[in-house]
């Protein structure tokens, strides 16, 4: 990272739900004019944008929308993979306050991972209209990171957003992570596969912890790491 | 060994788990992250006692009805067929008078040949071509507006129930929608499809559904030879295509890819208001690729095809092809001709017939009508034929990538090429019965 930061480069993961204006938000931040859709999958692949802002060249990656980071489909796995291997300074992950629940599903697994995460919080204004009241602060002190509410659509809190990303990416905000509970009999398991997985060359590249989880999982992605070691 | 341990160690702990819990650790997992989630809601956010029914609700009481959903859908759709038609054809005919005078304009340039070059093969070519851009830009239109009100996710739910029949999820008929804009993207979009037996059927059948270039085919043939009932003839193309791609879906299930399907949640967005700058977004991204096609490939193709009409060798090529067609009604040579560039790119398949009679846009039906002596019940065979018969080049490459397999690609060429002509084969031996 501290390379990075001489280089004044930022590399911005955005990720979030199908439909939960992640695109908007690109084009938001890179001046870009990506397809728009109302619907789920519009965004198959990864697009890149970038933009300065502070003297930092940010490189905005767009991932594909998913509702969790399983490894069934393949833009699960596309997501996901550039989470870990793509070495992102920030991941902002976009949450449709409306839907807020369902949503936040995926950034606890993101979470869980250990990624450098945002929550952007959009379409406050549909929340707003239907009358949920968010706790924004409550919210971001218990999920243990940095929360940015937003509306996408009017372009409003993208300089927070940014402001925060760049916060993050310098190190001037911690983003504490979550370490959640699964239950006595499913943590000692964790905690004995961790030992094990400790020696091993992979837990450099991912954390012991969240590999164990992914292995009481059955994930496919990560068996088939080990297998190929 | 390392690896081994590590994963025998995983073995081990599943079982304990198993017994201990009596269920998958990953649904213990999961679990756990929603009891986590559902307590955090809790804490921070602050519901209205009571959670009126939205705006959202109501309308989807009506359109995603039990028996209303589906009659619903094919009423908004041939709506839109009967629009795109009605609202382009003023614009057409201003587009068409400019072509006009510009061949007016081309006939004028010696030598001859140049002239012909520029009257008969470009302006005949590509213009054929470039006067159903409104057509296509307006079908784009109503299509975005549909898309971003979130109307077309529920069209997709609506489905979901016959897509189950015939051992699909209704997730695929979400690319075989985007697929009435182009199949390329569409096909792309099948990565969302979890199971990949259902995402390799999605593929197989993306091509049935009507892509923006075959517009121009069926705009051409419908207004000259069913003037009153233009949008009712365009949409029975489009729905043609939705039902052979459920009815080869069916038999693909069951025939060649069989297993189980796979099963997910339906995502329902919240209706939204479309914006104007976003539908413009939309319909010049799309549309924009037909106008640098009609640029580039078209150009390229329609003066190849000038220059081998040209030097006589057209005529050689149909004539040997054309037999194959003779039952289905159109086995003149120029037909064929038109047919095998049509696989290049479906909208060729105009620019073709406009190079080949060199006579104004307005006029090319009415000729082809007279100078091939073609009946309506013609015209729709080889409109069937061409909205079945192998996808297109750019199709096919992305057919070849997505399922990376030559079989595969080889059967999506070759099923619909059967397909095409049998279908129109029976629709003229059947047409031919009664009329």
């Amino acid at each position: 990272m501290a390379g990075n930061i001489a280089k004044k480069k930022i590399t911005l993961a955005l990720v979030g739900n199908p439909n939960s204006g992640k695109t908007t938000v690109f084009n938001n931040l890179t001046g870009a004019r990506q397809h728009v859709g109302n619907w789920p999958g519009v965004t198959v692949e990864k697009k890149e944008g970038s933009l300065s802002y502070e003297g930092y060249d940010i490189k905005v990656v767009d991932l594909p929308g998913v509702y969790s980071l399983t490894a069934y489909s393949l833009d699960e796995v596309i997501a996901r993979d550039f989470v870990i291997d793509g070495n992102p300074d920030v991941v902002v992950d976009i949450v449709d306050a409306s839907n807020l629940e369902r949503n936040l599903y995926l950034a606890v697994q993101l979470l869980e991972m250990g990624a450098p995460l945002i929550i952007a919080l959009n379409m406050m204004d549909v929340a707003e209209s239907r009358g949920y009241r968010i706790d924004v602060n409550a919210l971001a002190r218990e999920i243990g990171t940095p929360v940015v509410p937003m509306v996408a659509t009017r372009n409003q809190g993208t300089r927070e957003l940014l402001q925060t990303a760049v916060e993050v990416a310098k190190g001037n905000i911690k983003v504490a992570g979550l370490r959640l509970q699964y239950g006595r009999e499913v943590e000692e398991e964790i905690a004995k596969l961790e030992k094990i997985i400790s020696s091993n060359s992979l837990s450099k590249k991912y954390p012991p912890r969240w590999l164990a989880v992914k292995l009481l999982e059955e994930d496919e992605e990560i068996i088939k790491k080990f297998k190929e070691l | 060994m390392d690896r081994e341990q590590v994963l025998r160690a995983k073995d081990e702990s599943l079982a304990h788990l198993r017994k201990v819990y009596g269920d998958e650790a990953e649904t213990v997992i999961a679990d756990a992250r929603y009891g986590f989630i559902s307590g955090l809601i809790k804490d921070v956010l602050k519901k209205p006692t009571i959670d009126r029914l939205t705006l959202s609700d109501r309308i989807d009481k009506v359109v995603l009805n039990r028996w209303l959903g589906i009659p619903i859908f094919l009423a908004v759709l041939y709506g839109v067929f009967q629009f795109t038609f009605v609202a382009s054809v003023p614009l057409m005919g201003w587009i068409d008078k400019f072509f006009g005078w510009l061949a007016g304009f081309a006939e004028g340039i010696s030598p001859a040949w140049l002239s012909s070059l520029i009257a008969d093969g470009i302006i005949g070519g590509v213009g054929s071509v470039l006067v159903f851009v409104p057509v296509i830009f307006l079908l784009y239109i109503v299509l975005s507006i549909l898309e971003d009100s979130g109307y077309l996710a529920r069209a997709a739910f609506v489905m979901d129930r016959l897509m189950h029949k015939i051992g699909l999820h209704g997730r695929s008929f979400v690319p075989l929608m985007l697929g009435f804009g182009c199949n390329v993207p569409a096909i792309m979009a099948t990565r969302t499809i979890e199971n990949p037996k259902d995402r390799l059927v999605t593929i197989l059948i993306n091509p049935l559904m009507s892509c923006g270039a075959r517009l121009p085919i069926y705009a051409l043939f419908a207004a000259a030879f069913f003037t009153a009932y233009q949008g009712l003839v365009v949409f029975s193309m489009y729905a043609i295509g939705i039902a052979l791609a459920f009815i080869m879906a069916w038999i693909f299930r069951k025939r060649l890819v069989k297993g189980e399907s796979g099963h997910f949640v339906m995502e329902l967005p919240p209706y939204r208001l479309p914006t104007i700058a976003g539908v413009i977004m939309h319909v010049w991204e799309r549309g924009r690729i037909f106008l640098v096609r009609a640029g580039t490939i078209i150009f390229g193709i329609v003066v190849f095809i000038w220059l081998l009409d040209y030097v006589g060798a057209l005529e050689p090529i149909g004539r040997a092809v054309a037999p194959i067609f003779t039952p289905a009604g159109f086995g003149q040579w120029q037909a064929a001709v038109t047919l095998i560039f049509g696989i290049l790119a479906k909208e060729v398949v105009v620019g073709t017939f406009g190079t080949l009679f060199a006579v104004e846009e307005g006029a090319l039906g009415e000729t082809i009508a007279t100078q091939l002596g073609w009946t309506p019940l013609i015209a729709y065979a080889f409109m069937a034929m061409c909205l079945i018969y192998i996808p297109c080049m750019a199709t096919i490459a992305v057919v070849k990538r997505e399922t990376n397999s030559w079989k595969w690609t080889g059967f999506a060429i070759g099923y619909s090429l059967t397909l095409g002509w049998l279908v129109a084969t029976l629709i003229y031996q059947i047409g031919r019965a009664f009329v």
